[in-house]
């Protein structure tokens, strides 16, 4: 088991790719999230006390930056609204830990680091929305905002234990980036505890997230 | 007057043992906010800690779980409503098997 967590921890940290799932699991649940995408690669393990709450550790290897990020994050279910027929929340999401610089002018640098921002979705068993932003400060290795939304449809409805399929469309904006507009068309494939993602962007970036909750 | 002492002992005798038909049998729950797989894993993982629950099935098309009780106890109502709004979703409606 650990082996196999391992691996996927390492797969997820190579290919690159980007993700937006529910950042608190229920009660005693444990989540691992293998996010990537043009810019980074990042991994966030979490527990949750509560079905409000996650805390975890976040890694993040922001390349284009030139630093890495080690943090504790924690996540807050502001607000959800439950419907018979669909689901919508409102997180906290923000992180504390060191940036270490590891090319450039920051090259084995060290400094505090920080994140926070809000994510927010609605779904039911044939539509997916969310928009989420975060505000990074990583001192003199530098500060930046981003922020995406995502779109997405399900061209059927499975039962529990049925492989899910949905196609989306990401949108996400970084002012600060040299190409600040990255759009991208993914696939989810989602099955009991485990659910994938792969994408290609507008700058031909491919994309592949792995989420596996316990 | 005996009529009617007698009527009264066998309706209760009848509740009671409508009552008793709930232990070790099955309950349904109809769950708001249940559109996923997440969803129905979190409901099976927070009733499946339960000594009292033997199985439970998640039926997404309905957004219903039924909750099988081992012989002998049960959840009552309050229990099951708080379980579900602590895993994080809300309680439409509870039935028992007829």
């Amino acid at each position: 088991m650990r082996l196999l967590l391992c691996t996927i921890l390492g797969i997820g940290l190579i290919i690159p790719g980007l993700s937006q799932a529910r950042p608190v699991s229920y009660p005693e649940g444990w989540t691992l999230m293998l996010m990537n995408d043009g810019s980074k690669n990042s991994s966030h393990v979490h527990y949750s006390p509560s079905a409000k709450t996650s805390l975890g550790y976040k890694f993040e290897h922001w390349r284009d930056k030139s630093f890495k990020l080690h943090a504790i994050q924690m996540n807050n279910l502001l607000k959800r609204w439950n419907k018979p027929n669909s689901q919508a929340n409102l997180y906290l999401k923000s992180g504390i830990g060191i940036a270490t610089g590891n090319a450039g002018a920051f090259d084995n640098e060290r400094s505090t680091a920080g994140f926070t921002g809000i994510a927010t979705d609605w779904e039911n068993r044939r539509y997916f929305i969310s928009y989420e932003n975060r505000y990074t400060e990583a001192n003199k290795m530098g500060d930046f905002f981003s922020q995406s939304a995502r779109v997405g449809w399900a061209p059927y409805e499975g039962d529990y234990g049925d492989l899910h399929t949905w196609l989306m469309l990401q949108v996400e904006h970084t002012p600060e980036a040299e190409k600040n507009l990255t759009v991208m068309p993914l696939v989810r494939l989602f099955k009991d505890v485990h659910l994938f993602e792969a994408g290609v962007s507008n700058h031909g970036k491919v994309s592949f997230n792995y989420i596996f909750r316990y | 007057m005996k009529n009617k002492i007698v009527t009264t002992i066998f309706l209760i005798s009848m509740s009671v043992s409508v009552f008793a038909s709930h232990t070790g049998g099955n309950v349904y729950v109809d769950v708001n906010g249940l559109v996923c797989d997440f969803c129905a894993t979190a409901l099976e993982k927070v009733f499946g800690k339960q000594e009292a629950v033997d199985s439970v099935k998640v039926d997404l098309d309905k957004k219903a779980i039924s909750i099988h009780f081992n012989e002998g106890q049960k959840l009552d109502d309050e229990a099951i409503t708080q379980l579900i709004t602590d895993s994080g979703y809300n309680v439409r409606g509870i039935r028992y098997d007829k």
